[in-house]
Order: structure tokens, then sequence, then C-alpha cells
């Protein structure tokens, strides 16, 4: 009897992964919160009418100079998030951690870690050195170790992997050196590979690029079984001189079938790309009409400017819009491509070129709100310079730029369109993603530390919290014992926040 | 953290010491293994911004010709920069202990002394890179469709702006001076008028420097303020140069010395 007065809660037994297609309330059992990656939650405790009572639950400090940039799982009451080199399982309710694992000091480029994974007891945790570590989620004890890739030659990793059905995905960084990139799918029980997907030609092959990292997490559509992929520019980076053409598939967005990694279709929102635009931002699934009809979509706001909607179940284009200012494109194909100015790569004296290389947008999340149809993203207007000669050889990085100005504005796209139904501005510059709710609320971060939440209609702000330092990940919710929790993260501090006097 | 600098540039002298009796200058003689540690460091904190091998990355500069690098002394530079950060620049602070920023500042000398001896590579921008536009073409830029001498003077505010700055670093300031100052004045509810430098804006607080050097700050919702940022009009021009006005403005510049 004990046990329906604790409101029927069963023993915690891990995440059996036919949930992630479905996640309840009390849940965030993917990095982006599901599968579709819209990081749309539906909520509704916490209103615009309410929600300036929005105040602290509990706070947690890492202890650590790494900013955090992951997004935490919530499973069965515990948390897990990570920075590089480290993973916390912590109690949700009280803030209070459960057990921490450290990896080993390691070679690896440790610029920022976005989470774990979870496949029923086990967690998936990627290191800076690019090996997938299996942990038991009840105590953090390693189980297995794999390398991805070797760190070596210039590999390093930060994504959390992707875990669909029987299937850990994972994908890797490294764009200081000419090596190719690949996604790769293990088995959640052994490590071993299940299937591999390179993003580009053997090394060595004739004017081909190397490239095409895959370091965001994708998102899958069950129904079609195809995973959406985002892939990294080409190298060498700044020059394209000894890789001509479109450079496939570096720059792309990729569908993958997920049990064997064939690729079904791709599309390409940088071709030739000589700027480091990665398009590896959320491949945003959205089922709703588009042009008065009922279509299945993906979206995606790029690093390169331009907005895209697709048609997820063949690639095809249906829109194609820049969302801030760009310069560097003649126009768009018939494929809905922009097409590379050549006049606007990298040379000797310099070329003005809108946005910099950070990108208009870049791998904090985005979020789809259905009710308002706007696709609400943290834009960074900005111009730079970008230079390259022959003695900066054809290399890795082989040229140099340099950012001249830029801005952080929440831009909230009509998706039928691209047009911007209402922008607010966040400082210098946009480094916090965005989490919308049901009842009309988009949680997100200003430039100085502010968490804020903004109605999700108009853009207006309708609470704030100062935190000293900007938030550089994406908030996620998720409700426990009937109270609605927002949580946040900057500098090395976990935040979650709730209203006074629920869930008691 | 001088004094930390200090003691760390203290306990690799016994190195140095036993080193500089077989081979004599001192640059030479920092052991490989101080090197290899440092090289680790800075591929796990730096590399991203900077290029594995210093030569500049994403967003941050080229560390093989910076002054500070080539005036460092066993970290005496480098590690006030490195613990500090240059959070204006978006450079983040990192938490090296004294013998990490020894072993960081080991691997940045041999990184350099290696790359002058190499032909090739990275060169980053030198100022005869800069040298492709027309002088006369960016003087009637500057007096016409750029609007510059609405604002600007070669005779006053630029007179010798080419010798003050050259290069990549004038050609930033003049697409976009950083850290230009900016003026608030702030009407209180009682019509008062408080005028000073801008020192910190949100959405939510204005923070000024007034004119006897106190900081003062007010809710925004409780005051009308108007900010005079002269150097955002840079901003408007940015979408209209094409390059050809950029590298004739450079050229232009580069005569006011």
């Amino acid at each position: 009897m004990l046990t329906v007065l604790f409101s029927g809660r069963l023993p915690a037994q891990g995440l059996d992964p036919a949930t992630i297609a479905n996640p309840p309330a009390d849940s965030w059992p993917t990095y982006h919160g599901d599968y579709s990656g819209k990081r749309h939650s539906g909520l509704t405790q916490i209103t615009p009418q309410n929600v300036s009572g929005l105040t602290l639950a509990w706070a947690f400090q890492t202890g650590q100079e790494a900013t955090l940039k992951s997004s935490p799982l919530m499973v069965n009451g515990i948390l897990y998030f990570t920075v590089p080199d480290n993973v916390w399982a912590m109690d949700a309710r009280s803030g209070r951690q459960i057990w921490r694992y450290t990896y080993p000091p390691n070679k690896g480029l440790h610029i920022g870690h976005r989470g774990v994974a979870i496949y029923k007891e086990w967690l998936y945790f990627i290191t800076p050195d690019a090996h997938l570590i299996c942990l038991n989620a009840k105590n953090g004890k390693v189980r297995w170790n794999v390398q991805i890739a070797d760190v070596e030659k210039g590999y390093w990793s930060t994504m959390s992997p992707l875990v669909v059905r029987d299937h850990v995905i994972v994908g890797v960084s490294g764009d200081m050196d000419n090596l190719p990139g690949f996604l790769r799918s293990i088995d959640p029980e052994t490590g071993k590979t299940q299937w591999q997907w390179d993003s580009t030609p053997p090394l060595g092959t004739p004017n081909a690029p190397s490239g095409g990292m895959t370091w965001m997490t994708g998102t899958y559509d069950p129904g079609l079984n195809l995973i959406f992929w985002g892939t990294g520019n080409p190298t060498p980076v700044l020059t394209g001189k000894t890789r001509p053409g479109d450079n496939l598939y570096t720059c792309s967005i990729v569908a993958l079938n997920a049990d064997t990694g064939k690729l079904a279709w791709a599309f390409q929102p940088s071709p030739h790309d000589t700027h480091d635009w990665d398009a590896v931002e959320t491949p945003v699934l959205v089922d709703a009409d588009f042009g008065g009809e009922p279509r299945k979509m993906l979206m995606q706001t790029s690093r390169n400017g331009y907005f895209f909607v697709l048609d997820r179940t063949s690639g095809k284009n249906l829109l194609t819009m820049p969302y801030g200012p760009v310069n560097w494109a003649l126009g768009v194909d018939k494929e809905g491509r922009p097409i590379p100015n050549p006049e606007k790569e990298p040379a000797p004296d310099g070329r003005l070129i809108a946005p910099d290389e950070a990108g208009l947008t870049n791998y904090r999340s985005p979020s789809f709100d259905p009710k308002t149809g706007l696709f609400i993203v943290a834009a960074h207007p900005s111009w730079s310079i970008y230079f390259a000669k022959p003695a900066d050889g054809t290399y890795g990085w082989a040229g140099a730029d340099y950012s001249v100005w830029g801005k952080g504005v929440i831009e909230a796209i009509d998706y039928q369109t691209g047009k911007i139904r209402w922008s607010h501005e966040v400082g210098g510059e946009a480094r916090a993603g965005v989490l919308t709710t049901d009842s009309g609320l988009t949680f997100t971060g200003d430039n100085t530390g502010n968490v804020l939440a903004l109605d999700s209609g108009n853009g207006k702000t309708l609470w704030h919290a100062g935190t000293s330092v900007r938030m550089e990940s994406s908030p996620i919710t998720y409700e426990l014992d009937g109270r609605q929790y927002v949580v946040t993260g900057s500098g090395g501090v976990v935040f979650a926040w709730a209203l006074p006097g629920t869930g008691q | 953290m001088k004094a930390l600098v200090t003691g760390a540039v203290l306990t690799v002298l016994p190195f140095l010491a036993a080193q500089s009796r077989t081979s004599r200058p001192a640059a030479q003689s920092v052991p490989p293994a101080l090197v290899e540690r440092g090289k680790t460091l800075f591929g796990q904190n730096c590399a991203f911004c900077h290029g594995r091998e210093g030569f500049g990355g994403e967003s941050g500069p080229n560390l093989m010709d910076s002054d500070l690098v080539t005036s460092d002394v066993g970290g005496s530079k480098i590690g006030p920069v490195v613990r500090n950060g240059r959070p204006d620049n978006g450079m983040p602070a990192f938490t090296l202990s004294a013998p990490q920023i020894v072993e960081l500042a080991a691997f940045l000398h041999a990184q350099k002394k290696k790359s002058e001896s190499r032909p090739g590579g990275r060169r980053g921008v030198s100022v005869s890179d800069l040298q492709t536009g027309n002088v006369d073409a960016g003087r009637q830029y500057f007096n016409g469709a750029g609007t510059c001498s609405s604002c600007h003077s070669p005779t006053g505010d630029l007179a010798g702006v080419a010798r003050r700055y050259r290069g990549l670093e004038l050609e930033k300031r003049m697409l976009y001076p950083p850290k230009a100052t900016a003026t608030v004045t702030v009407t209180l509810p009682s019509g008062q008028t408080v005028s000073g430098t801008l020192s910190y804006q949100d959405e939510f607080t204005i923070g000024m420097t007034d004119a006897a050097g106190w900081y003062q700050s007010w809710p925004t919702t409780q005051i009308k303020y108007t900010i005079n940022a002269p150097a955002e009009a840079h901003v408007e021009l940015l979408g209209k140069y094409t390059d050809d006005d950029v590298h004739n403005l450079m050229a232009y510049l580069q005569t006011l010395r």
C-alpha cells in the first residue's frame, strides 16, 4: 500500500529505448529531449501569467572551470550531465550528487561537452580523446571503453550520442588536420561497430575533400526509420583549391537508414564551403502544413546564415531564406542550395564576409513551437574578414579569419515564409540555446548572464534572473512530483527553476 | 598572481641551471619533456582557438607572431593572460598551476623557434598583404560614399593614425573600433539628469561611470536614458562596403602618418 501512497512509482529500471520516441513528462531522455529536435515541451504549469514568480529550486556547483555546454538527461528522478572528462548523476529533487565519474587526463581537445545518452541501465559518454565509455547508470562504474577515432591523428569529440533502439550513434570532431569524418553505430551491449558511414571519399582521392565531421547529435524519424545528421566543413578549411566542386558530403544534411547507415538522401546547405560553416545545427523534425499541404519536414537554421525547410521523406527543398546578414552567395540554385560567390573565398588581401566564422548560429539548440509555428533561434548577425594565401598551405586551417563585429538576437522565424516575426536582442553574442513550452514560454539567456523567459508570441521578456555568467548550453524542462522544473547551466553551475509552492 | 608566476620561474631554474652547463643558450636547454607536457596542455585547452601549433585557428590569433609571446620569459607574460583571460576579446581564464604555465610557455617558445626555421606554413596576415588598394579611390570614398568625413578628419582625430596602428590591426579598427567609448544620459523620475560613460547595459540595468569616477546604476524600468555611441555608425557601413572599398580605404588610411 505504501507504494500507492508514493504515487505508484515503480522501482527505477533504467530506460527502455522505445520511450525516447514518446518521452513522459517526467523525463528528458536524450540530448534534444526527444527524437524530433524541437526542444519543445508539453508542460504548462509555468505560464506567461505566473512565470514572474519563478524562483530557484536548487543550484549545483560542479567546482569545475569548464563551462557547462551539455544538456542533462533526466531519467527516473536522476539528472545526468557532463563537462569534458566528467559525468555527474544527481538527485533531480534536491540537486545533490549521487555519483561522479572522472576520465583520466588525456590529450583530446577539451573545448566542450554536450552530454550522455542512456540505454536501459547504461550511460554512453564520449571523451575528449574520442573514446566511447559505457558506464553503469547506477554507480558510474565503467563497463567498457572503445576507441572511436585516434586522438594522435587529430580527432577529438564533444558530442552526446543518439540511441535508436539497439544502436548508439556517435560522431567525431577534428578540422585542424585533413581527416575524414564519419558517423558510426555501436552495439550498446558489446561496444562493437554495427555500421559506419563516411562523409568524404577515402583520404588521398584526387581533388576530394576531407572533413565533414559529425560533431552534433542528430534526430530520428521512427516512421521512416531514418536518422538525420548534419556534417561539418571540408578540410583544408579556408582554401578550396585542392578540393574543387561541391565537396560532398561536407556541410550537408544526410538521411541514413538507422539499421544499415545507408544513405537515403542528402541536401547540402554550403556547397564548396571555405568559411568553416558546419551544417551540424539541429535538423529539427516537424509535421505540419506547408503551402496548404501536410508535410513531414526537416528544418535547420544553418551556421552559414540560411534557414532551410526540406521534405524529410525525399530531401527536396521547400524553402531557403537568410535569417540575418549574408553576403557570400550569388543566389539560390534550383535545388534550394546557396551558390557560393568565388569572389568571397578567403583571399591574400582579405574578404569582408557575413556572417563570421562562428556563424549566424552554432551548436546551441533552436526550438520549434508548434502552437505559433515559430522556429526560434539564438542568432548572431556578424561580420568578419577572411584571408588565405599560398604560404598558408593546404593542410588544416590553411588561412586566417578575424571577427569584426557581431551581436546576439533571439529570432522567431515563420517556417512557411522564412520571415522574422519577432526578434529580441541579447547583447554582443548569442550563446544560449532555446526551449519552448506549450504554455507559450520561450526560455533562453542573454550575453551578460541573465536567464530569460520570453512570451513566445511576441518575444517580450516576462521573467529574468541574473547568474553573472552567460549561458552556453540549452535549457531543458521536466515535471517531478507535480512540479515543473526548468534546468539551465551557466559557467560551472546548474540551476533548477520552479514556481514556489508547487509539488508540495 | 605575480608572485605565483615568479615561483613558477624559480621551479624551472634548477633544470636550466643543470642543462646550461652542457649547452649554452638557455632557451635551447629546456627539457623536451617540459615542451611535450606543454604541448599536451596546449592541445587540451588552447588549440581550438589558436590552432594546434599556435598559428591561430577558430577565433584566436596567431601566437607565433605575438609580441606577448616574444617578450615572455618562462611564462612571465603568458601566465597572467592565461590565468585572467581576456574577457573583452572572448578569451576565458584558465586555472593552470604554476608549473603548467611554465610548460605551456616552454611549448610556445619551442614552437616559435620551429616555425621561424620552417619555410611555408601559415604566416598570418602581414602588412604587405594589405597593400592592394588605391589611395585616391580611398580618399574619394572617405569623403564621399563612405561618409567617413562626417565624423573623422585626416588632420584631426585620424592624424598620424597609421603610426599608431598598422596592418591587420589598423584594418580591423577601421571596420569597427572595439571598446569605443559610449556615453549615456539618464533622466531620473525627478527630472534630474546624470551623464557619464556607459559601463554596463542589459535590458534590465544601465550602469555608468559618472564625472567623479563613481559607478552608478539604475533599473531601466524606472528611468529614461539616451545612449550616444558614435562608433556604432561603423556597423551600418559593414553591409555597404565592397572589398575594393575596404582595400582602398586601407590604402588611404596608411598615408595618414
